[in-house]
């Protein structure tokens, strides 16, 4: 499969989960793919997992210092981009009392701030026809307990996609959104490293979710590449791949 | 091209534009195709074009007799089926004052009555894993001058969308919508027999669209396949493919 030969990409948030997914998929099919990501031992099975087609870096995806440094790394690597796809993002579960400033304002910054000036930084290396692709989430459209903050951040980078997409439309790219629901990934250990409580919390999600189960990676992965490579006429768009959770 | 090996799709207005775009490249990937029409010469035209995996049927979509004929000739032709793709569709272009009863009728039976009952019909001979992919309009959530009934049938379309995602999940069948904008098909000369008119009117739409141009009714079928085969975790969703029409 030579699908994406020639294309290249830089996923914010590559080394694990959706990101992960949408760089394999990528590679296997021709890419040249740039991930970011934070910890040492992410970055380093990343690596060993994307081989050779892949640059592997290690950027904090809230700090202005590293977004900077990240778009002479994406220049030097690649010239011009076809795919910015905006996947980092930082999740903290508390009822909004409990909810402290600093986990407050590391959410914002990881999950909006950044990803404004990722973009803000990125865009002038992408081609025209390419795209920029974030991820939001369910969060972002439905009320649910413990993801005020989170939800939020994910609701300003859904007005960012429609306000992006008019300004990057006279360059030619487009800019959309993927919107997962509840995903099996590796975060829900992150999050709830007590194992019993992170089965619980994903039976739970799944009892809650329209089609009883978590969706996997590789599908919204899926959604992202149609939106990259196959949406020609579709800007500001958010997909959701929640198992029909934000519309039943 | 195998992609589509072994499956079976059938498509309600699948003679020009749009649905008969959708219908060459299922072929083309393998699937077997039924697809519905009203005019001889679109019928003829088509089973010359789809060839052999092609079956083009003579079928009115607003008669509730016909959809019961369609879905007899179905059962006989592919006994269970994996997409249907309810396209058929037709806006008359006049000022709400000059709507009569009867143009008024035609718009809602044509767009929301005859879609309707075709998913109650046919939906019972859908594959488990398969989908239900709906044809909306832009007009369904934009107000946009002298499409009031339409524009109303297809909100109509769009809740159905919702409705029978919910109702069709037990039986593991998908249903989603894609929502074109402006889409270079043959509808628009139908609309106006006067050709000046119709440049103009397509003059100004282009005009008003963000991306300056009409879609190609291949952008729109690659957005029903995406949602047919691969966004297994997508259900009840409306998918825009309108330049950014209905978000910028």
């Amino acid at each position: 499969m030579d699908q994406y030969q020639g294309k290249t990409a830089v996923i914010l948030g590559g080394t694990s989960g959706i990101g992960l997914a949408t760089a394999k998929m990528l590679v296997e099919r021709g890419a040249r793919v740039l991930v970011t990501g934070r910890s040492q031992a992410g970055l380093e099975s990343t690596r060993a997992e994307l081989g050779e087609s892949a640059l592997v870096v290690s950027s904090d995806a809230g700090s202005l210092k590293d977004i900077d440094a990240l778009a002479e790394r994406a220049k030097d690597a690649f010239g011009a981009l076809d795919l910015l796809f905006l996947n980092a993002g930082a999740a903290h579960f508390a009822p909004f009392e409990q909810t402290t400033e600093a986990v407050y304002d590391e959410m914002f910054d990881v999950n909006t701030k950044g990803s404004f000036f990722t973009v803000q930084k990125l865009a002038p290396l992408i081609n025209r026809g390419g795209a920029v692709v974030f991820t939001t989430a369910i969060s972002n459209a439905k009320g649910m307990p413990m993801l005020a903050a989170a939800g939020a951040t994910k609701a300003a980078t859904r007005s960012f996609v429609r306000t992006f997409a008019a300004e990057l439309l006279p360059q030619g790219i487009r800019v959309n959104a993927v919107s997962p629901g509840p995903i099996d990934t590796p975060n829900w250990g992150k999050a709830f490293p007590d194992k019993d409580v992170a089965a619980q919390l994903t039976g739970q999600l799944s009892d809650a979710n329209p089609m009883k189960r978590l969706g996997a990676s590789e599908e919204v992965a899926k959604a992202v590449l149609f939106l990259a490579f196959d949406a020609t006429y579709t800007t500001g768009a958010e997909i959701p791949v929640d198992g029909g959770q934000s519309q039943l | 091209m195998t992609r589509y090996e072994g499956k079976k799709v059938v498509i309600i207005g699948g003679t020009s534009g749009i649905g008969l775009t959708t219908a060459k490249m299922l072929v083309e990937g393998g699937a077997r195709v039924l697809v519905t029409g009203r005019s001889q010469a679109g019928l003829d035209s088509t089973q010359q074009e789809l060839g052999q995996n092609g079956i083009a049927v003579s079928s009115d979509a607003r008669s509730l007799t016909d959809i019961d004929a369609l879905a007899a000739r179905v059962m006989a032709e592919f006994a269970s089926f994996d997409l249907l793709f309810v396209n058929a569709g037709f806006s008359m272009f006049a000022p709400l004052g000059n709507v009569d009863e009867a143009s008024f009728d035609e718009m809602i039976n044509l767009n929301a009555k005859g879609p309707f009952f075709a998913v109650q019909k046919l939906s019972p001979l859908i594959s488990r894993g398969g989908s239900v992919v709906l044809t909306t309009s832009t007009a369904n959530v934009k107000g946009m001058p002298m499409v009031a009934a339409y524009g109303g049938a297809k909100a109509a379309l769009r809740s159905f969308a919702r409705t029978f995602a919910a109702e069709l999940l037990p039986a593991g069948i998908r249903v989603n919508a894609v929502s074109p904008g402006p889409t270079e098909t043959p509808i628009i000369g139908k609309a106006f027999s006067d050709k000046a008119m119709a440049d103009h009117l397509t003059g100004e739409m282009r005009q008003a669209n963000p991306m300056k141009r009409f879609g190609t009714p291949e952008e729109v079928a690659k957005a029903v396949l995406f949602l047919a085969f691969d966004a297994t975790f997508t259900t009840g969703f409306e998918l825009p493919v309108d330049g950014g029409w209905s978000q910028l």
